[in-house]
């Protein structure tokens, strides 16, 4: 076995001169499958990565943390927490956001802890540094990082505010966080607890305890405790739990990239299968001399893996720096998402650990393997004597053709039966579905060239002569032209998913975004709890022009151990506009929901819960449990999790009393709502609110949307490159078929730019089949994820839309990639002389 | 016995220093004054104007009940002020002080020795100092994992105090009751610390407090009765650079008088200051200068979870009294090792006095401090 191996890397060199630009097209597109494979899990793992980071930054010495099941509770709570058996320390955090001043959109996360509470908190809190913690006013500890991005040292003066309260602060010391949890944010800054409470937030209330348990206790004994101590204003869950929850939250987000990047990984694998039968079958001598002189079956097996090997090892080291490079270039997009859609941490590092390594090996060699394997098996099953006789592996094809594309369409409609009739009610199903579509496109692709290429008249000897001769290379190109069809799929598919789903936005956008000027705190975010109190309101109201005010109240409550946004808004001003209804009658249910403690809920929170008008919806907020009828259920896409929206006086009856965190205006008809904002902006100079025009706050959500789906084109390029790769492939292997076809037509009078043109019209050919076969999948796979997947995952329905530009836009871009993938083999067979075209050089 | 005064001011200081209240921008704290005006009972309430100040309590006790178990115990409370200026903030967790409990039993059948303690902020919903002429003089959350609060009140003779750990299965509840008076400790209850008349503190104590209640071991409830020993001590002084420790005794002896001596120790061992109080079986006091007595150490006794080597039994030979007495310690490991902060470790034991005969004369505690590596309070 040895000898093979040593023989076989001897020989490798030869090989890999002869057929250099097909060595490295191959492993150009088992880098790209690679990279994509590993860009999403390098995404998707530091997405969570960056939460955990957090959780041990701020909590890694703790097992249990009590959180509230509205964002704060009663700091009352914490000496029954600390009396509680079992416990063995104890101490509270106050966490505010704070936007620094003079910084757009530059959010502090204030991490407000009792530094007097010795050997319980993570960093280390006894340098000298931290002797003004208490007693000079504003003190802060910030990291080195931000220090040093801001030009900060200690003794430093800040201004931040927090909702519409300003507060200067001093950086009094530096933690470096990154040493506890390297991924953690620079963005973290500690205060002592009375003084994030005192400038930033309000007394009485905590956001957490954190909790060291003796060991000795049992901890499901000292949670159940704790949970009978503290009632139901308060969740007691372990460190994992809070990090499954996060996971939990982007689970579908990050199952459905996980998805798409495998998609690419399926055409990589159809480009080493093309590039490995032409490898082997340009070897079939070689391999025929080695059998007659005695190699056994398992030898030439293990010669051709070992190969294969080196290839997949090849764009293995290829893919790892384009697939970190991919994941990094995104890092700020992903990011944006989780904060704005999924309320988690922001990514600012990544983390690469070890066993991505191991993945991306194991995806490039064992993708490599399984895409030639069965050229490598047929290839090493033939007798010496075959191997050396005339291979007519394109008649076979042609006899397989029809057999293929009828077990094709048979399985695709058994899966599709099996949905219709058995599936539907199984939440992967539509993964199914979707597979079966990329599986089957394979099968059906043989006949429908042979079938596309016989039915053209050759009138000229180029173009037309081109097209029609592909159908004779059926074997070749059936599998460039699959792979071409895989990614066009995929590019169609997730094309008009995104515009149905944008498009489907923006009629949600349009009924709901209603108000001419929104505002809220500069330090506000989705996840956060920023007040505009009611003394700038009242001056935001005064303001001339105004004809209605609207207020919002979030805040966040538990339901079924998550987390779910509320917002309290004055109802009656939506009763013909926002909260676009699935079905029923608007104004009953607006009746139910202004006089009669009624929720509306959204279309995910529905789906999700399975909760359906008339139903209760059961959430636990400060006060504990509450029950609120369901009187609608509207579209929402601003939050996965779900939401539910209700009347602030029914919020306030059923939650108590609480801060406005937002407000919006409208404006009298002769009043131009961004001179308002101009206006409002000037008066308010010195408030610290985030003033933005209808125009404004819709271009803003856009711009989330599109960050949202930004990795998700990126996957889409990835596998567009790797079918245009496989269309120059195959027309480089074409080529060097034709060698003696070609030179006989040159010989005859043939010009080169007639070669060129019969190259030419094999790419275009490709390009059309692949695109014609890809627009039928992408289609299937675009209903597929509009009208299967996403409901089952998101909870969004989505309406339907076809962009004809931007699937024009789609198409053009496919063949204009086809025909440049043509032209470098074009120009090869055309522009090297007839004599030399029997060299294997390509 | 007196007071640990000494190690519990440089504790404080040290615990103070530790969580780093420099103070630099602080306004100055009242220090303590020769001709300060007491006032009792309301001085044995809170003095906030100054930076430390304790609440000492050590003894010995006995089981009602036979066969007689004897115990040492020591309770005392801390307050370790951090502000001293009246800024309200618009938090419960402001606060201007600290509170610090420590709690040991050491069972002298068994030879075990049992450490408990808390630390807090003085804020509502932890543990507060309280306001004379309300009983209670200070309450604190008990240790994480106990549902008991620590307390110390007036019970207008004396003091009653309670203390609980459910984590050591631990405890007592003591009520006391003054047999002698009420003693200075210095004149006028000035007692130097130092070369400097800066280093000092206001100091009194109960020499002799008849002690009966509850005491908890191992889950185990005894009740008892014995006699203790009451140190109060508040000022705002900090150690001089070149003092490492100190060790401090309160010995009770069986005819009815006490003596009190602290020795301050420099790097080298050397004693830098010391000072002592003779009290009469009368209650008349008599302060004691350095050359009056003499102290010499019998053996050393080594802290395998610390590293510390501690002094192991003396003999104190006070000529004017004609007493030469031997000191004994109960058990060896009386060290109290602190969770809550580091490098916190001192010893803290029952002793037992005798004659050289091997007459019993009495019974005491020794307090030594700054022993082990790294074990100096950074003041």
């Amino acid at each position: 076995m040895s000898r093979v191996i040593t023989y076989s890397l001897k020989t490798f060199l030869s090989h890999f001169q002869r057929a250099r630009s097909l060595f490295f097209l191959t492993a150009f597109g088992v880098a790209l499958g690679v990279a994509s494979v590993l860009a999403i899990q390098i995404i998707n793992l530091n997405a969570i990565g960056a939460f955990s980071a957090g959780i041990q930054a701020i909590s890694g010495k703790a097992d249990l943390s009590v959180v509230g099941q509205t964002s704060t509770f009663s700091e009352e709570l914490y000496p029954l927490v600390l009396a509680t058996k079992g416990v063995s320390a104890a101490w509270p955090l106050y966490r505010v956001d704070v936007a620094l001043v003079g910084h757009d959109r530059f959010i502090l996360e204030i991490i407000g802890a009792d530094l007097f509470s010795p050997g319980h908190l993570p960093w280390d809190s006894s340098s000298k540094e931290f002797s003004g913690a208490l007693y000079e006013k504003g003190w802060t500890a910030v990291t080195p990082d931000l220090a040093k991005q801001m030009g900060w040292s200690i003794g430093s003066s800040i201004s931040v505010t927090s909702g519409t309260r300003r507060a200067e602060l001093k950086i009094g010391a530096l933690i470096d966080f990154k040493k506890i949890s390297p991924l953690s944010s620079s963005k973290l800054a500690v205060m002592d607890i009375s003084q994030a409470q005192a400038l930033l937030g309000k007394s009485g209330q905590i956001h957490q305890i954190d909790i060291r348990t003796q060991p000795e206790f049992n901890l499901r004994q000292i949670i159940q405790s704790l949970q009978e101590k503290l009632g139901p204003s308060t969740q007691i869950l372990t460190l994992q739990q809070r990090e499954d929850q996060a996971a939990g939250l982007m689970s579908a987000f990050r199952l459905n990239l996980t998805a798409l990047s495998f998609i690419s990984l399926f055409v990589g694998f159809f480009l080493v299968y093309t590039s490995s039968q032409a490898s082997l079958l340009r070897r079939r001598k070689e391999f025929g001399l080695l059998r007659s002189i005695g190699a056994t079956r398992l030898q030439i097996l293990t010669l051709i893996l070992v190969e294969v090997i080196v290839l997949g090892l090849v764009g293995v080291i290829m893919g790892l720096p384009l697939g970190y490079w991919i994941a990094e270039a995104n890092i700020e997009m992903i990011s944006s998402t989780l904060t704005n859609v999924y309320l988690l941490e922001e990514i600012e590092s990544l983390n690469f650990p070890f066993w991505l390594y191991i993945l991306a090996t194991t995806i490039g060699i064992g993708g490599a393997i399984a895409g030639s394997l069965l050229p490598a098996l047929d290839m090493s099953r033939q007798q010496p004597q075959s191997l050396l006789n005339h291979f007519t592996l394109h008649e076979r094809v042609n006899t397989l053709a029809l057999p293929t594309f009828v077990a094709g369409s048979t399985f695709l409609l058994i899966i599709f039966l099996w949905f219709w009739f058995w599936g539907n009610t199984w939440k992967p199903s539509g993964f199914v579905l979707a597979v079966a579509i990329l599986v089957s496109l394979p099968l059906l692709t043989p006949l429908v060239v042979q079938q596309f290429c016989q039915r053209g008249q050759i009138r000229t000897f180029g173009l037309g002569y081109g097209f029609k001769s592909l159908g004779a290379r059926l074997q070749r190109c059936s599998f460039s032209v699959a792979c071409l069809a895989i990614a066009v799929s995929m590019l169609i598919g997730l094309t008009l998913m995104i515009s149905s789903f944008r498009r489907t936005v923006e009629i949600w956008v349009e009924s709901s975004v209603a108000a001419d000027v929104y505002i809220t705190t500069e330090s506000w975010q989705s996840k956060s709890e920023a007040i505009l109190d009611s003394k700038t309101i009242s001056l935001l109201t005064k303001t001339p022009g105004i004809v209605g005010v609207d207020q919002l109240r979030k805040m966040k409550v538990s339901f079924q151990n998550n987390p779910i946004s509320l917002s309290g808004v004055n109802m009656s001003l939506f009763r013909k506009g926002s909260f676009p209804l699935l079905e029923g009658n608007r104004e009953q249910i607006f009746n139910k929901v202004i006089g009669q403690n009624a929720v509306l809920i959204s279309e995910p929170l529905s789906r999700k819960a399975a909760l359906s008008v008339g139903d209760q919806l059961v959430v636990y907020g400060a006060t504990g449990r509450v029950e609120l009828p369901i009187a609608g259920i509207y579209y929402d896409y601003s939050s996965e999790t779900g939401t539910a929206a209700l009347d602030l006086s029914t919020m306030e009856n059923n939650f108590g009393p609480g801060e406005i965190n937002g407000i919006s205006l409208y404006l009298d008809q002769n009043i131009d709502s961004e001179e308002m904002v101009k206006e409002l902006k000037s008066r308010f100079i010195d408030h610290p609110l985030r003033i933005r025009s209808n125009r404004q706050l819709r271009k803003d959500i856009f711009k989330v949307f599109d960050q949202t789906f930004a990795v998700v084109r990126i996957l889409q390029i990835i596998s567009l490159l790797i079918a245009v790769c496989g269309i120059t492939l195959t027309l480089l292997i074409l080529a060097r078929e034709q060698v003696a076809e070609l030179a006989l037509y040159r010989a005859l009078g043939a010009s080169r730019k007639q070669i060129f043109r019969i190259f030419f019209g094999q790419g275009l050919a490709m390009g059309l089949m692949g695109l014609g076969l890809g627009l039928a999948g992408g289609i299937l796979l675009a209903l597929i994820l509009v009208f299967v997947i996403n409901p089952s995952y998101f909870g969004w329905t989505i309406q339907l839309h076809w962009s004809n530009l931007s699937l024009a836009q789609q198409m053009a871009t496919i063949l204009i990639s086809a025909l440049l993938a043509s032209l470098y083999p074009a120009l090869r067979a055309s522009q090297t002389p007839a004599a030399e075209l029997s060299h294997d050089d390509f | 016995m007196i007071s640990n005064s000494l190690f519990k001011y440089l504790l404080i200081i040290f615990v103070t220093a530790l969580i780093m209240i420099s103070g630099n921008s602080l306004p100055k704290w009242k220090i303590a004054q020769p001709d300060y005006q007491w006032s009792f009972p309301k001085d044995h309430w809170s003095h906030p104007k100054y930076k430390t100040e304790w609440w000492y309590f050590t003894g010995h006790l006995q089981s009602q009940k036979k066969p007689h178990r004897r115990f040492g115990y020591q309770f005392t409370f801390f307050r370790i002020g951090i502000l001293n200026q009246t800024e309200s903030q618009k938090s419960l967790w402001a606060t201007k002080n600290l509170i610090m409990g420590h709690a040991a039993i050491s069972d002298l059948q068994t030879k075990q020795h049992f450490f408990s303690e808390i630390l807090y902020r003085e804020i509502p919903l932890l543990g507060k100092f309280g306001l004379y002429p309300n009983p209670v003089i200070a309450w604190s959350q008990g240790p994480a994992g106990t549902d008991q609060k620590w307390t110390l009140s007036w019970n207008g003779k004396a003091f009653d105090f309670q203390v609980k750990d459910s984590r050591l299965g631990i405890g007592f509840e003591l009520s006391t009751r003054p047999l002698k008076k009420l003693i200075f400790q210095g004149p006028n209850g000035y007692s130097l610390k130092g070369h400097t008349p800066s280093a000092s503190s206001q100091y009194y104590s109960f020499t002799r407090l008849a002690t009966k209640g509850k005491l908890t071991l191992k889950n185990q409830i005894f009740l008892v009765e014995g006699e203790s020993w009451m140190d109060k001590e508040f000022g705002s002084n900090q150690l001089a650079k070149n003092q490492i420790g100190w060790d401090w005794f309160s010995l009770q002896l069986n005819d009815g008088s006490e003596l009190m001596l602290y020795l301050l120790r420099e790097h080298s061992g050397k004693i830098d200051f010391s000072r002592g109080t003779w009290i009469s079986k009368l209650g008349t006091t008599r302060y004691l200068k350095p050359g009056e007595w003499t102290l010499e150490v019998q053996s050393n006794w080594h802290s395998s979870k610390s590293e510390s080597l501690y002094p192991f039994g003396w003999i104190i030979h006070l000529p004017s009294e004609n007493l030469k007495m031997e000191i004994v310690p109960e058990l060896a490991d009386q060290e109290n090792r602190s969770h809550l902060l580091q490098n916190l470790n001192y010893w803290e034991g029952a002793v037992s006095i005798q004659n050289q005969r091997g007459e019993k004369l009495g019974r005491g505690y020794v307090e030594l401090t700054g022993y082990g590596k790294d074990n100096r309070p950074p003041i």
